[in-house]
């Protein structure tokens, strides 16, 4: 990196050449890859970045919000804060802007809060949303944390133990009847345009509209948490409260 | 007189009985992306033929108003009624004679958060529903008559996986079966089956296999994980065997693959499974039949995802129900689709530098590939030799109808590790013209069975829209510029064309209601992806933007 030491002695402190460093590889992961920026913001199909006159506030504003309706998605919380903040450095580097610190001229950068999860609560988060489960791991009901699909209500209370996790009421899933049809249903919205809900019959649960009025509701169902999240080990389970305890603020 | 000896061939072929021969074409509906579940793109209406297409004429035109991306998608006709697509998942149930609509219903737009492209490819209809996928990566049923939501799933989420879906789905039975994108991102692909009454799971083939399946060994270590592969296109469904065939996309990494292939793998054999293949699955489970892998370690994004034509044909001298496949890069194999077995291969590009050739069975000679810490120059490239548009297939001249781009890149590859749903495809690749050349693109007109390519309309830009044949031996597409035009099936002549006003990227679809027959085509240049970065190889081009369904007929007078 010749031009970036250059910088380094005529400009930037060392703390922002290594800012600038990380936001190259940053770049080159995330932005310079595909059909994309291409390298060093030469282009690759989607606009290039170098040399565009761009100024401070609208890279910050492009990178974390995106462009709706293009191929420009929000870097908001894709990418970690440290890393979001250094690509947004080093777009404005690559726009003559010497001494970029990203949200320094007033616009606020929203990045998620909080610091990386370790031990047994990143196990656990791991474990919430890991990939080769499928359809049995929990973020096809929950979402915590922007991460999943919310079924369910947001969790407000976290189990104190992994037995109290298993003996889980679940008061809100219902009995739905339509016509010889017989399911475990979490009610969306019941109304005169027509009755929305869950179907919780087998998962991932699919969200079902009726004509008004078709659906008989009655309270209690077979359906259990329990049985849903037998996938998981006893081990696995507590991991995962560790996670929720973190990640959800009563 | 070789051409004479083909149409020989190809009348012999109308008069033998076969099941693709009679499920191949379409008639008065076009009730599948591809035409029928054969794919062919075909239909047998011929009141539009050579002898009066010179009288075709705009007979009404439909703008969707969602100028997002443009309109990609192939129209849908049941019994009069069309079924179309936006960019953002508007969908139009319109009067086909009239274009009148009927009813619409709006997708409600996704959060910014969720990553991928805007786009659709198209819709599928039956069971009384119409299906789609959405960028937030749900497969959404609506009821056929009133447009009103029946059920909705997630087929998985879209910030986690980096994946959602731009195919139209396949209808097969009761079940509706959907491809996913993320197959240049660290990402698991898989294929996912639904019922198409109530949207439950029904089954879910996943690309790679996970530990203890046939085909993990071929993975190194963890990297069956993240190791793409998606299905991001539409596949084809034989009812007669009752499987499904699907392409998949290439493994990632895309351009490094010294994380994903176990060490001293031999580059001769699968790799990667089952990446850069066809398969055939079972439509109730979903259970793998049989598979052939095109490109061993593919490192090139060749991405066998593309569109599967099911045809039956004499193939020394013995009638095989064969498939057809082309994979970006070009190459088209032609399988037993029974089995898997290899029947022939060619290439159609003519400029190909990433390999030196391919042996009658198969082999790859002399494979170009990228290395690390260098730039790797090959042709064609990774926006395809052919685009994601599919060709179309005429049983009459026994002929396939390919747009192929001449285009170059330059490959550079990064070792970055695997992230889960960020882009994976560790490498940049900015397009270039073919050297030597004024021309970038051609229609050609390629027999699967002899792999000779019979005649090649060159054109100046690039060719990024479907194809569609007919009866009336005619082979309809659009340009960049904005110009639909039918060729003769049989010679390539150009014998019509009309102006459009906006660039093609999308699918033709004809149909007839009341007896008169009508040609429809979708119009709006893509301004991203693929259409963005060939366009900027020709930058004193302006294509024009829109998303607007043309249809056309003959005057009634001339009927």
């Amino acid at each position: 990196m010749k031009v970036l030491a250059v910088l380094c002695a005529l400009a930037l402190s060392c703390a922002a050449q290594n800012v600038a460093k990380r936001g190259e590889q940053v770049f080159a992961k995330s932005c310079a890859t595909g059909y994309c920026h291409g390298v060093r913001g030469a282009s690759s199909g989607a606009p290039r970045l170098a040399g565009r006159g761009f100024n401070q506030a609208y890279i910050n504003n492009v990178v974390t919000r995106g462009i709706p309706g293009t191929g420009m998605a929000s870097f908001a919380t894709a990418l970690p804060p440290a890393d979001l903040k250094a690509v947004i450095a080093y777009v404005a580097m690559l726009n003559g802007i010497i001494n970029p610190e990203a949200g320094s001229d007033g616009v606020e950068v929203p990045v998620p809060s909080g610091p990386a999860l370790t031990g047994e609560a990143a196990r656990g988060q791991r474990l919430f949303k890991e990939a080769v489960r499928g359809f049995g791991r929990c973020s096809t009901c929950h979402e915590v944390a922007g991460s999943g699909i919310s079924v369910a209500q947001p969790i407000a209370q976290v189990p104190a133990s992994v037995a109290a996790f298993k003996a889980l009421a679940t008061p809100d899933v219902k009995t739905g009847a339509i016509g010889d049809e017989s399911m475990p249903v979490l009610v969306l919205s019941d109304g005169k345009q027509g009755t929305l809900f869950y179907d919780l019959t087998s998962a991932p649960p699919v969200e079902r509209n009726a004509e008004p009025g078709s659906v008989k509701f009655s309270d209690g169902s077979a359906w259990r948490h329990a049985s849903v999240i037998a996938a998981y080990n006893d081990a696995e389970l507590a991991a995962i409260l560790a996670y929720l305890r973190g990640a959800i603020k009563p | 007189m070789r051409f004479r000896l083909i149409l020989l061939t190809s009348c012999f072929l109308l008069t033998s009985s076969s099941p693709a021969q009679d499920a191949g074409p379409t008639h008065a509906d076009w009730p599948h992306y591809g035409g029928t579940q054969f794919s062919w793109r075909y239909s047998a209406l011929d009141q539009i033929n050579t002898g009066n297409v010179k009288a075709l004429t705009p007979v009404w035109l439909f703008q969707t108003g969602d100028y997002a991306e443009n309109l990609q998608t192939t129209p849908i006709v049941e019994n009069g009624v069309m079924y179309l697509i936006t960019a953002r998942a508007r969908v139009f149930a319109l009067d086909a004679a009239t274009g009148r609509e009927i009813w619409n219903y709006r997708y409600p737009e996704p959060g910014r958060s969720v990553p991928g492209f805007v786009g659709n490819r198209g819709l599928a209809i039956g069971d009384g529903k119409v299906f789609f996928g959405t960028k937030d990566n749900y497969m959404v049923a609506l009821d056929q008559k009133t447009g009103r939501l029946v059920w909705r799933v997630n087929i998985d989420d879209a910030r986690q996986c980096g994946c959602n879906v731009t195919a139209a789905p396949l209808v097969v039975k009761d079940k509706v079966i959907v491809g996913g994108t993320g197959g240049d991102g660290a990402h698991r692909g898989y294929i996912t089956a639904f019922s198409t009454k109530n949207g439950r799971l029904a089954w879910r083939w996943y690309v790679i296999p996970g530990p203890g399946e046939k085909g993990h060994e071929t993975w190194k270590g963890d990297s069956w994980k993240f190791g793409g592969g998606a299905p991001w296109l539409t596949g084809s469904y034989d009812p007669a065997l009752d499987l499904v065939y699907w392409g998949t996309g290439n493994a990632a990494a895309d351009f490094y693959d010294a994380d994903r292939v176990p060490a001293g793998a031999d580059k001769s054999k699968d790799i990667n499974l089952y990446t850069a293949s066809v398969v055939a699955l079972e439509a109730d489970t979903g259970k793998l039949r049989w598979h052939y892998q095109e490109i061993h370690d593919d490192q090139w994004d060749w991405d066998s995802a593309y569109e599967v034509l099911l045809i039956d044909r004499e193939i020394r001298g013995r009638m095989r129900q064969a498939l057809v496949h082309m994979n970006k890069s070009g190459i088209t194999s032609v399988l037993d689709r029974a089995t898997g077995e290899l029947l022939g291969v060619f290439s159609v590009p003519e400029v190909q530098t990433w390999i030196s050739g391919i042996t009658e069975d198969g082999k790859l000679v002399g494979r170009v590939e990228p290395k690390l810490g260098k730039t790797t120059t090959v042709c064609p490239t990774a926006a395809g030799a052919k685009s994601w548009n599919s060709m179309a297939y005429s049983p009459r001249t026994g002929f396939i109808y390919v747009p192929v781009n001449e285009l170059c890149e330059d490959i550079t590859p990064n070792n970055a590790a695997a992230d889960e749903g960020q882009n994976y495809m560790n490498g940049a690749f900015p397009l270039k013209l073919a050297p030597g050349r004024t021309t970038y693109s051609h229609v050609d007109a390629w027999d699967p069975v002899t792999g000779k390519r019979a005649w090649s309309m060159p054109y100046k830009y690039v060719l990024l829209a479907s194809m569609l044949a007919t009866a009336g031996d005619l082979v309809f597409t659009g340009n960049p510029e904005g110009e639909f035009y039918a060729l003769d099936a049989k010679s390539g002549n150009k014998l019509w064309s009309y102006q459009t006003g906006a660039g093609h990227r999308g699918g033709s679809a004809t149909y007839a209601v009341n007896g008169r027959q009508f040609i429809a085509t979708s119009t709006g240049w893509h301004v991203s992806v693929v259409g963005g970065a060939v366009q900027a190889l020709f930058p004193d081009q302006d294509w024009r933007l829109g998303s607007t369904l043309v249809v056309f007929a003959l005057p009634e007078l001339s009927q």
